[in-house]
Formats: C-alpha cells, structure tokens, sequence
C-alpha cells in the first residue's frame, strides 16, 4: 500500500462501512503537501503526468475523491484492490465517466503480492471534466475521481441591499486555497453578461484581488445597479463562476416603518399619559401624581392634616 | 426576621395595582438593555465589509456599548435619586433611538464607536438602572416575582431581536435596518411612561433613618453628618454604601462569579461546533437555553417568594451561583449532543436562577432607598470582570486548544463566589439577629426611660398644681 516515494499519506476512515467490511482508503500523493494542491510528477513516469492514486480494500463500498484541475492536464488514475476474497489469479476492471463506461477502457488486472492495480491515464480538457470511476465486473467496490475546476463559496440566496449614493462591496470566495490566473467581474443584463471595466469606469467601480477571493466594490450606487454580479474565477482550463445579486433602495424604503413605529410610540405614551391625568383627581393623597409642585403640596397638606388632627385630639384633652 | 433594611421607605408599597404595568415597563427597558448590544452581532460582516477593517475592530462596537451600559450606572444612579425613574428612562429611550439613527447614517467605523458605543450605551444605562430601581418602590411582599418577571425581559427580547435582526438585515441591509431599530427602541420611552412615580408622605418617626420623598427631594440632604466633598459627593450618590457589609459582600460575591458568568454563554455555540455538531444544532442548543431561561425567571422569582425562602435569600442566592458553577463544571464530562442538551437545560435553569436573583438580593440587603446608589456602584465595579471574563476565557481557549480547561476555570470561579456569598451570608444574617435584638433592647430602654421621665414630669405637675391651690386656698 505504501509507495516509496511518499512521506506522508492520509488515511480515512468513513463511517459508512461495518465493522466486518472495513474500507480503508489511503490516497497517496506523489508530492506530499496534502491533497488538491500541484502535483509534481511521477518520478517512475512520464514527467507531463500526474498521478492519483486510491486504494479499495475489501468489497462493497463506494469511495469518492474530489480533485481540483486548474490546468489541462494528463492525469494517471490508478486503483488499487486488496483483500479481495478467494484472491483469484486475475479480475476485469473497467473505467466508466459520468456513468458511462468508457469504451475500450476494459482490461485484465492480473494479481500482484495480493494487490489487483488498474490504472488508465486520461487527458483532461475543459469537456473531459466529469466523474471519473473505477470498477470491477467480480467486484462490488468502485473508486469515483471527481475532477472539476475548483468550486467558489456559496454565497447568500439572499440579495445584499443597499442605498442610493451608497457604496457595497460583494465578495467572491474559493471554497479551498487555489489561485485563479485572475478574476473577472460581470454584470448580467437579461441573457447577456457585460465585463466590469475599471479602467474604464473608475469612479464607479474597484476590484480587489486576493489570491483566491476577491471583492467588487460599487460606488455611487443607482437604481439601475441592482440586478445579478456574476465573478468568474479564469483558470486555464476552464473558468468557474458565481454571482451575487444586489438591490439597491431608496431611503424612503426604510423610513416608511421608521415613522410608522414612532408614531406608534407617540401614540402610546400620549394614551398612558392621559390615563394618568384622567385618574389623578380620584386619588389626591396617595400615589399618583406627576408634577412635583402639585404633589409636594398634597403631602404637605396630608401631613399638616395629620398633624392638625393631633392638634385638636390634644387640645381636647387638655380641655377639661 | 431580620430584614431591617426594607422598611426603610417610610411608606407601604402598593405591592400590585399599578405596580404590574411597571413591571411591564421594566421588563421591556431590561429586555432591551441586555439584548440589544448582543443582537448586534448579525450586522457585523455585513459592516466589517463596508468599511474594510478587521474582525476585532467591528467587535468593539459591542464591547464598548457593553462597558458603558455598565460603567453609566453611576451617572444613571445620581439622575434617578434627583429625578426619579420616569424622566431617566425616557430620556435613555430618546438616547439609544436617536444613537441608532444617527449610525444609521454614519461614514466612518468612528460614527459607529461613537454613536452605538457610547451615546447607545449611556441611553441603555438610563433604562437598565431606574427600572430596577422603581421595581422595588412598587414592591415589598412580591418584589421577588415581580424581579424575576422584569428580568425575564432578558432572554425574551434576545430570543425576539435575533430573528427580528436577520429580517430587517435581509430586507433593508445595515443602513436601514439601525434606522428601523432606532424607531424600535424609542419604545423605552413608552416604557418609561409607564413608571409612574410614586408619592408617599413621609410618617415622621424619630427612629426612621431613611430618607425622606422618594423622587423629588435630595438624598442625604438632611442627614449627611460628614462636611465638605463627602457631603457633596453623598448628595448625588451614595458612597456609604462602601462601608455597608452587605454591600460589600454582595459586590465581592458577584465579582468573582461575574468572572465566569457570560463566558459559558458566549463560548456554548463554539464548543458545540468544536464537538463537530452542525451549526443549526448548534444553535438550538441556545434557542434551548434562553427558552429554560425564560421560564426559569419567573419561576425563581415564585419560589424566593415563599415564605419558606424569602427570609433567607442569600442563601438561595449562593446556592444558584454554586449550582450555575457545577453545571459548568460538569459540562465537557457529558457526552455528544445529547450531554449538551441536558448541560444547555442546566444551565439555562442556573442562569436563570442566578439573573432573577441578582439586582432582588441586592435590593434585599440595602433596601429600597439606597438601592438606586448601589445598583449604580456595583455595576461599574462589575464592569472589569464582565468584560474581561470572555476575552480571558477565549484566551484559556487559545493556549490550551480545548474547551475544558476554560469551563473548569469559569465553574471554579463561580463555585467560589457562591461558597464566599453563603458563608458571608451566614455570618451577615447573625451579625444583623444581634444588631436586630440590640436595637430592641435600646428601644424598650430608651421607652422606659421615657416613661420614667414622663412620670417625674407629671409628678411635678401635680405637686406645682397642689401647691397652687393649697396657696390660693
């Protein structure tokens, strides 16, 4: 399972598989800075080639392996089967893409140490992008290579909103860290897309580009500026794209529930006030009360009444 | 029963009535004040993009709208001992609206420092303060429910404002969105309409050392012994309360558990996904937490309310702060995502336990009085340890690249505070018995003395009387 070559490789273990049929799939890179990244090429071959490899151990499971292509490349897959029961002498392998066997693609794998290797180089242009599988007539087990250009972060379904004479900037983000030859920012018109051209309209737009993200910033936003952005990442091979779709409001929009709640407020606080005046004549000594001036006399007065009936209770007592 | 400082008010609270729609008032100004500065967060991408700066430098918008929510307690006491609860809140309310706006129409990050840090933090000050404050002129008999039943306006309006927040974002973007708030948030003026002040004659009574009117008069004014700054100082806030025990028991207390308070809260939903649960059951786990919290307030304030407790509250008190620490002492011992339900359940139940409790055992230990002065001083001696608690914890976070090691330390914080508050509570409680039948004693001394007194006075009289007649006679 271990290539010479290799210092490093990864093993992971996918909580599909049963514990009586455990899959272990080892992809072994020739360059070992990890997966998805360039691959120097095969010492043992072609120096135009790289390689990828995946080994099946066992039956039954499905192993799928996405890798990034940014160039147009040949590119060797190479499956490797262990633990095959009854280890017969030889076993039929065949490649298929997006499902599809791939004619002529079927060939005899002979045993070798316990290990039944199929390997097919491909040449990989924009169209030869697809999904790539490894399979066996005698065996349930297959190996599925994604090859794709690298996806961009899904950005919100959501609009981004913003406002007249306002600024917004939109982003566009690579999923992993690659970096495109260069990004291009277009603005979509019903069917057509047009070409952001800075040099062109520079008060109004600005890009920003940061290896595997960038940001489109618009200026002096108008009505007219809402609609799709569409950020496409050009690789050699193929480019990928997203977009982002913005509106812009005026700022009426948001005034209209602004003033409708403070009108709500006034209203409220009108009604509990007015509550607290209609209510305040039934209850002169005791709590309510709002102005200072008013409620300080009405105590003054409960206390001097308090005092004048002591006043009098005394003076009646002295009395004879 | 020794609770000698709550009849102080030198009236009989109405303890209902009108008491209820204060309630309300408070339970939206509280509601506010903790909710609004931590349903800010969703507006921060969207901000950090605008202006182009850094995740730390959107995040002090928070912070400093936090710290002077807190560090304007002082500011907000003094307002309300001079002007009472009504004008403070109301003014608050116009603060934090007109800040909003304001920000809403800002161009630089500073606008926003400026306007939601500040001028919004002192507005929320103004709310947070005088609704706690009016709670317990209204209240005496049920001050713990209706405590509990303000403070539940905490987890409510978070629970409301979060979604809330993400609707106006989708639709209005930032901008609009700060406008909408500043519309929402003058409904603190509404609230503060609702605290009607509450008049009573002062029952003069020569052992009655409270102070007098409760909103209109100066506090101090006619008792303050000491000359010069003090004297000045003293009008305006209570510094007095420093030499109060349980003051400063109950600030101590609070100081080491408020290390360990808010972090747990902060760091749930991060640990979740460290665990390698999703981000929607991540957070559910916190929609499950301030639901139990919502409930909990309330219901804690219910069972402080009997009279099997209510005597006793700082020991209920303590021992919610004690069992809030064991729960995140517990918590990386639970397994997966069911161990954290249950944790998220604890803890709710703790949190609220503890909030409900916080500003009743404060009010319990001053009285109603000279509340509104302490309120003010222990929030802002509180700020340090709220503010440092969640950077100091992610820091635990960072070094020891586990989350366990800074749920044992905030547990062990806030066992400690607990164990401090109980014993301290203990001692306090004997000291004020024998405070309380010392005072009795003096009482019935000086009344038979009185008597005394009262009788040589009389005798004299008749002697005086006898005498006159035996001369004209």
């Amino acid at each position: 399972m271990l290539h010479p070559s290799c210092t490093q490789h990864r093993t992971g273990q996918r909580p599909l598989f049963s514990m009586a049929n455990v899959i272990q799939l080892t992809l072994l890179l020739i360059c070992c800075d990890g997966m998805n990244t360039e691959t120097s090429p095969s010492p043992q071959s072609d120096p135009g080639i790289t390689t990828q490899k995946a080994v099946s151990k066992g039956q039954n499971q499905v192993i799928i392996e996405e890798l990034a292509i940014l160039t147009p490349q040949k590119i060797e897959l190479l499956c490797n089967l262990i633990d095959i029961p009854n280890n017969p002498p030889n076993i039929t392998g065949y490649w298929t893409k997006d499902g599809q066997e791939i004619e002529n693609s079927e060939e005899s794998v002979n045993r070798n140490n316990e290990q039944y290797i199929l390997k097919r180089t491909f040449s990989i242009e924009a169209r030869d992008l697809g999904n790539y599988s490894c399979n066996f007539r005698e065996n349930e087990a297959q190996v599925t290579f994604v090859l794709d250009v690298p996806a961009i972060k899904d950005t919100r379904n959501k609009p981004v909103v913003s406002y007249i004479g306002d600024s917004v900037v939109l982003e566009c983000k690579l999923k992993l860290k690659h970096t495109p030859n260069t990004w291009n920012w277009y603005k979509a018109n019903d069917t057509e897309k047009v070409l952001i051209n800075v040099t062109a309209n520079p008060q109004n737009y600005k890009i920003v580009i940061n290896g595997s993200d960038t940001k489109l910033t618009v200026l002096n936003l108008t009505e007219e500026d809402s609609g799709k952005y569409i950020c496409s990442a050009e690789f050699d091979i193929k480019p990928r794209e997203s977009y982002v779709k913005l509106k812009v409001l005026s700022y009426t929009e948001p005034l209209k529930p602004f003033i409708a709640i403070v009108v709500e407020v006034i209203v409220l606080v009108t009604l509990i006030l007015l509550w607290e005046k209609c209510n305040k004549p039934q209850q002169d000594n005791s709590s309510a009360g709002e102005n200072d001036v008013c409620s300080e006399q009405t105590s003054k007065l409960a206390g001097d009444e308090n005092n004048g009936v002591n006043n009098t209770a005394r003076q009646r007592k002295l009395q004879p | 029963m020794p609770r000698p400082a709550s009849t102080n008010l030198g009236y009989t609270p109405p303890d209902g009535g009108w008491g209820w729609a204060v309630v309300f008032g408070s339970f939206i100004s509280i509601g506010f004040s903790y909710a609004f500065p931590k349903s800010l967060t969703i507006y921060f991408k969207e901000i950090q993009e605008y202006f182009s700066i850094s995740y730390s430098e959107i995040a002090w918008v928070s912070s400093i709208m936090l710290a002077t929510m807190y560090a304007g307690g002082p500011v907000s006491s003094v307002l309300v001992n001079r002007y009472g609860s009504r004008p403070v809140v109301i003014v608050g309310g116009l603060m934090v609206g007109v800040a909003m706006v304001t920000a809403s129409f800002g161009t630089t990050i500073v606008h926003l420092y400026l306007c939601v840090g500040v001028i919004g933090g002192f507005g929320l000050a103004f709310n947070l303060q005088p609704s706690l404050t009016i709670i317990g002129k209204y209240f005496l008999v049920k001050r713990p429910i209706a405590n509990g039943l303000a403070m539940a306006g905490s987890p409510v309006f978070l629970s409301t404002l979060a979604p809330l927040n993400q609707f106006l974002f989708d639709h209005f973007g930032w901008r609009g969105s700060f406008l909408i708030l500043g519309g929402v948030l003058f409904n603190c003026c509404m609230a503060g309409s609702l605290m009607r002040p509450i008049k009573m004659r002062k029952t003069t009574d020569e052992n009655d050392t409270g102070k007098l009117d409760v909103t209109s008069q100066r506090a101090g004014e006619d008792e303050s012994k000491q000359s010069g700054c003090a004297t000045k100082v003293n009008q305006f806030i209570d510094v007095s309360l420093f030499k109060h025990r349980g003051f400063l028991i109950y600030l101590v207390g609070n100081v080491l558990m408020f290390f360990g308070f808010f972090a747990p809260v902060v760091f749930l939903a991060p640990y979740a996904k460290h665990q390698g649960i999703d981000e929607y059951s991540a957070a559910f786990l916190l929609s499950i937490f301030a639901l139990v919290d919502m409930f909990a307030r309330p219901g804690t304030g219910l069972v402080a309310n009997t009279r099997w407790i209510r005597p006793k509250i700082q020991y209920f008190f303590s021992l919610s702060v004690i069992f809030n620490g064991l729960c995140h002492i517990m918590c990386p011992l639970l397994p997966g995502y069911s161990g954290l339900v249950v944790y998220a359940v604890f803890f709710g139940l703790a949190f609220g336990m503890v909030c409900a409790l916080l500003f009743e055992v404060l009010m319990d230990l001053v009285g109603a009085q000279r509340f509104s002065s302490a309120v003010g001083l222990a929030t802002i001696i509180e700020c340090g340890p709220v503010l440092l608690g969640p950077p100091i914890s992610g820091l635990l976070v960072d070094i020891f690249l586990d989350y366990k090691y800074m749920y044992f330390a905030c547990g062990v914080m806030m066992v400690l505070g607990g164990i401090f508050l109980y014993i301290m509570n203990y001692y306090n409680y004997r000291w004020l018995e024998k405070e309380g039948k010392q005072r009795k004693v003096e009482e019935l001394e000086i009344g038979s003395a009185k008597e005394l007194a009262a009788n040589e006075e009389n005798k004299d009289n008749e002697e005086e009387i006898r005498r006159n007649t035996q001369e004209e006679g």
